[in-house]
């Protein structure tokens, strides 16, 4: 299977900082892989290394077999990679309809095209109820999902999600978790930042751990979740026994 | 030629101690309170203006004054940052723009029908002497200046690092929400940062009466100097505006003495250039993307 | 009735029915100079708009452009003969490829530094012209040779043919802003208005967005600038560069409705008719009163509207004629 995403020795600080160091992962086409890790490991940073936000001081991504370190970030939309932000920024001043419409005029800038896209895409987050709404008269999960049908908008082949389940209920969640699988099912390729186990071990089949700044485990959910290395790093050096693979919310 | 250079030279240390006096309000609103004050130089004038007037009238020496101009333009920084600012914080960068610019345009033109755009000069006893170290050739007036200013950055720095209210303020400009948590009521810490900004304003003014003339406009010339430095020395970074203003008080010394009387802009211009191009995050900061 | 009376096409008809009936209803020259200064900062404004208003480039410096217009064609008249019709076009294309380094200089400042950028572009423009005395007639400027009524010289007698030049230079500005705003550019622009960061995410080229609004915005700047100059019959480098047209463009737009397209003509109207009535009621030699007045008006705008009075004036018309059910708004804000 082709590879979607190949990240070697990604390594970025800010002064003193070591907030990413020398992670490598790849992850192949289709595929869904979940990035954790305690807050302040890096993922964050690691999405906005890869998609163009910052520059990494040293490494390389690879995306569908194209270097795309120094590239800026729109460039890297259009190469396919789109992602979500942690804190939803939506176009304030815009209704949900413009704010995709404007995802989506990266493929088609005609007018009607781009409505129609965007509609498809605002259909499958579920906000056509609201696509004359202002943007920012929308709730917080409401703009989550229109960040998400923005980036859907795109057509990406990647998709970069950044805790799009933070503070959800358990229904939330499971409806999350249900987009996340239909996207799946559509071929795209899937990171997501999550610290919700539940939605974790539901959606993904590959897990890599950071840990400030290092890669510290990777594998399949079972594997993870055993893993001592993981289990410190989470609750501390007095924890570090075999545990079960039980409900953690971390 | 090695004269003329030193001269130079410190011909521009002197002014550039007013410009940091400047530069530091303006550096310091931004950290703080995060907005651009336009009319900090509009307050330079104030200072100058009620200088002028206690000593034409009262015959108060404009040093003497800085004792009524300081606590006068603190008050003004407060009721500002209580009644004006605050009300467009949250609005974002346009109206904030615009309100300090409107302030500035407003300030200038009551000038304008208030005092006319005549000059207005002070003598005092120092205002013609100067002393002389070796060939140099330093004038008293500005000595003062630049001394009364470098006292008076000290005296901030030392209120920002060990007074309870100074480090709120710093705790403030870092992180305004968790400022918050801990306790620090950010409306009073921001009224006190815009009150001393502009008491450092007024400052510059008195500072600046018995060598330099006082018109409504004379307040441009100075902000514009006070932005180039605070760009240089990085946003927010008082050290940085003070030392980035030395600079340019040099460079811009320098400049007239060298290339024309009225490159004065041109150096400004061509500094900020060069920030841009080399540093955008000015000297001493920020991480570059 | 009412739904003929609610389609906006309907009263811009009018609009534009009056406009061009103007002259022929008024014969005060006086009154026709009142209506080509609101017909051309009007214009002014709505080029900045293009930039500072959708896409939230805050120039403080467009003079800069307006001078390099008037400059540009006045220079080319003079010294060598070439129509100011032709000079204006030459003055725009000079303008932009000003706007290129101008732009990729202070598009790394953010916000207020941009602004302040953009300011020290135009005072050092406006010092450069003053030193170029062989080329450019430095401080003193010059006046326009008198060709009396020479049409294709951009000379008329009587003010109403300018009146009618100007005014087709704002319907210009109209109508590239209209276009502009119901295109993806225009989405695009207030994408980057609104975050630019979060535009660059979704595939949005901001540098060269900003780039290509810069560009425009400067050209019809630079129209105007010959214009005007052509219009008074002089120009030296304090009235090309003046700080009080960058102020001006921005201003007008602010307070009428910056982002929208009507918003500049609101505005001019508003603060030139104020000016006008100081002005016949002081008598003009108050040096700072205008300015003043202007400042309040704007200090007022952004406490209580900071989105500009136009709403006021759209929320008027919806109450009329809609009885005051919510109508779609206007686009991009509204798919």
């Amino acid at each position: 299977m082709a590879e979607a995403l190949v990240i070697r020795n990604l390594s970025r600080r800010f002064g003193g900082l070591r907030a990413v160091q020398d992670v490598s992962f790849a992850v192949n086409e289709g595929e869904t892989l979940a990035l954790i890790g305690p807050n302040g490991a890096g993922k964050t940073t690691s999405f906005n290394l890869i998609t163009g936000f910052y520059r990494p001081d040293a490494g390389s991504v690879l995306a569908f077999g194209r270097e795309i370190v120094g590239l800026r970030a729109h460039e890297i939309c259009a190469h396919g990679l789109a992602r979500t932000f942690q804190v939803a920024r939506p176009f304030g001043n815009m209704t949900v309809l413009a704010n995709v419409m404007t995802g989506a005029f990266l493929r088609d800038k005609r007018l009607d095209a781009a409505r129609e896209q965007a509609r498809e895409a605002i259909d499958f987050v579920g906000l056509s109820v609201k696509e004359h709404t202002s943007a920012r008269d929308l709730t917080t999960i409401d703009q989550r999902r229109l960040e998400l049908a923005r980036a859907l908008a795109t057509q990406p082949r990647l998709l970069l999600l950044d805790e799009v389940m933070a503070g959800l209920n358990p229904a939330e969640i499971d409806q999350a978790v249900a987009l996340v699988g239909k996207l799946s099912q559509r071929g795209l390729t899937i990171v997501i930042v999550e610290h919700v186990m539940r939605a974790i071990m539901a959606v993904a089949r590959h897990i890599v751990v950071l840990d400030h700044g290092q890669k510290i485990a990777e594998g399949n959910p079972k594997e993870v979740v055993a893993n001592q290395d993981v289990i410190r790093a989470y609750l501390g050096t007095g924890y570090a026994q075999p545990a079960s693979a039980g409900e953690r919310q971390c | 030629m090695l004269t003329t250079i030193a001269q130079a030279v410190v011909n521009g240390l002197l002014i550039g101690g007013i410009y940091a006096l400047v530069s530091i309000g303006v550096t310091l609103i931004f950290g703080v309170v995060k907005i651009v004050n336009f009319a900090q130089g509009e307050f330079v004038m104030i200072g100058m203006y009620i200088s002028f007037f206690l000593a034409a009238n009262f015959g108060i020496d404009p040093l003497l004054s800085l004792v009524i101009s300081m606590p006068v333009l603190f008050v003004i920084g407060v009721l500002l940052q209580h009644f004006l600012l605050r009300r467009v914080l949250a609005l974002g960068d346009m109206p904030q723009i615009f309100l300090t610019f409107a302030m500035s345009l407003l300030l200038v033109n009551v000038a304008l029908l208030l005092f006319t755009a005549n000059y207005r000069t002070v003598q005092t006893p120092y205002s013609e002497t100067a002393i002389h170290f070796g060939t140099l050739f330093v004038p008293m007036a500005k000595l003062i200046a630049f001394a009364v200013a470098m006292v008076l950055s000290g005296l901030l720095w030392v209120f920002l690092h060990a007074t309870d209210l100074g480090k709120a303020m710093r705790a403030a400009a870092q992180n305004r929400d968790v400022a918050m948590l801990m306790g620090i009521n950010p409306d009073r810490v921001f009224c006190v940062a815009v009150g001393v900004a502009l008491a450092l304003a007024g400052a510059a003014g008195s500072l600046l009466m018995p060598f330099y003339p006082a018109y409504p406009l004379v307040g441009q010339v100075f902000v514009l100097m006070a932005f180039v430095a605070v760009v240089l020395g990085t946003l927010g970074n008082v050290t940085g505006a003070l030392i980035a203003s030395l600079m340019m008080g040099v460079a811009e010394s320098l400049g007239i003495q060298f290339v024309g009387a009225d490159s004065g802009l041109i150096v400004v211009f061509a500094m900020l250039l060069l920030t841009l191009a080399l540093r955008p995050n000015g000297l001493f900061g920020g991480w570059s993307r | 009735m009412q739904g003929f009376i609610s389609r906006g096409g309907f009263w811009v008809g009018v609009l534009t029915a009056v406009a061009l009936a103007l002259p022929l209803l008024v014969s005060s020259a006086f009154a026709i100079d009142i209506f080509i200064r609101i017909l051309l900062f009007a214009f002014i404004g709505v080029a900045w708009n293009l930039m500072g208003g959708y896409a939230k480039q805050l120039s403080l410096g467009h003079a800069a452009y307006f001078g390099l217009g008037a400059y540009t064609s006045t220079i080319l008249l003079i010294r060598y003969g070439v129509s100011p019709w032709i000079g204006m076009l030459a003055g725009g294309v000079v303008a932009m490829l000003a706007s290129l380094p101008i732009g990729a200089l202070c598009f790394r400042l953010r916000g207020p530094y941009f602004a302040i950028a953009t300011i020290a572009t135009a005072q050092v423009l406006m010092l450069l012209f003053l030193k170029f005395r062989d080329f450019a007639w430095g401080a003193e400027g010059t006046t326009m040779p008198n060709l009396g009524d020479a049409p294709l010289m951009m000379q008329f007698e009587g003010k109403a043919p300018y009146y009618y030049v100007v005014l087709a230079l704002l319907a210009i500005g109209l109508a590239i802003t209209y276009r502009i705003e119901r295109s993806w550019m225009g989405y695009y622009l207030v994408a980057v208005g609104e975050d630019e960061d979060a535009a660059e995410a979704i595939g949005v080229d901001a540098l060269r967005i900003k780039r290509n609004i810069y560009l425009i915005s400067a050209f019809l700047t630079a129209l105007a600038g010959t214009f005007y100059v052509q219009y008074i019959y002089f120009i030296d480098p304090n009235t090309a560069f003046s700080f009080n047209v960058s102020v001006e463009a921005a201003l007008v737009s602010i307070v009428g409705g910056i982002g929208t397209l009507w918003g500049p003509l609101v505005g001019t109207v508003l603060l030139e008719a104020t000016s006008a009535l100081l002005q016949s009621w002081l008598g003009g030699g108050h040096g700072g009163v205008q300015l003043t007045v202007y400042s309040l008006i704007l200090i007022g705008v952004i406490l209580c509207r900071p989105s500009g009075l136009i709403g006021i004036l759209t929320d008027a018309y919806d109450h009329v004629v809609h009885a005051g059910a919510a109508r779609a708004k206007e686009v991009p804000l509204d798919g």
